[in-house]
């Protein structure tokens, strides 16, 4: 049972990565780019690292260390790249 | 959990792509934030399948310090960008 639902994690979460990374490809602006990566990618990579946790409940501490680092990190990240791109950059 | 890793393989092609034809700075930053972020889950996923811990703490200081890193740099080019 929780083999199962730790495998569906982390096929949602796979699922999520594909969906937030192939407009990367496209010939878009960096905002939409940024927009689409933060949000689907961050959310597919918290999923995996949920399914992992419900897989080895033993290392806990470490996976959730890990899930707020991607929590605040990728979050702000976002916000600086974007702050740093529209302003002075040349393809703002 | 062999095909996660496979999977995964496949979705780090996609930014490593991009970062290698776009010439535009941003896009690149945009696409090694994503590199970062998805090696960091692999090097996670790997140190469960091998129920190693000291693995997953290698994974999980690249998630925390490499991020700050990048923003780092991107303050950096926006400085150099405004010269």
């Amino acid at each position: 049972m929780i083999d199962t639902l730790s495998y569906t994690l982390i096929s949602i979460g796979l699922v999520f990565w594909f969906w937030g990374t192939w407009p990367l490809l496209g010939d878009r602006s960096v905002l939409f780019k940024l927009h689409s990566l933060s949000v689907s990618d961050t959310l597919g990579s918290m999923s995996i690292v949920v399914g992992l946790l419900l897989k080895i409940p033993r290392e806990w501490p470490l996976l959730v260390l890990a899930l707020i680092s991607l929590a605040i990190w990728n979050t702000v990240l976002g916000y600086v790249l974007a702050y740093c791109s529209t302003r002075g950059g040349e393809d703002a | 959990m062999n095909w996660v890793i496979t999977i995964m393989i496949l979705a780090l092609l996609i930014p490593i792509y991009e970062a290698w034809q776009d010439n535009s700075i941003w896009q690149k930053m945009l696409a090694f934030a994503s590199i970062a972020t998805k090696t960091s889950i692999m090097i996670l996923v790997v140190s469960v399948l091998r129920d190693d811990w000291m693995i997953g703490v290698v994974g999980v200081l690249i998630l925390s310090v490499g991020n700050a890193a990048l923003m780092l740099l991107a303050h950096v080019l926006r400085r150099i960008n405004d010269l």
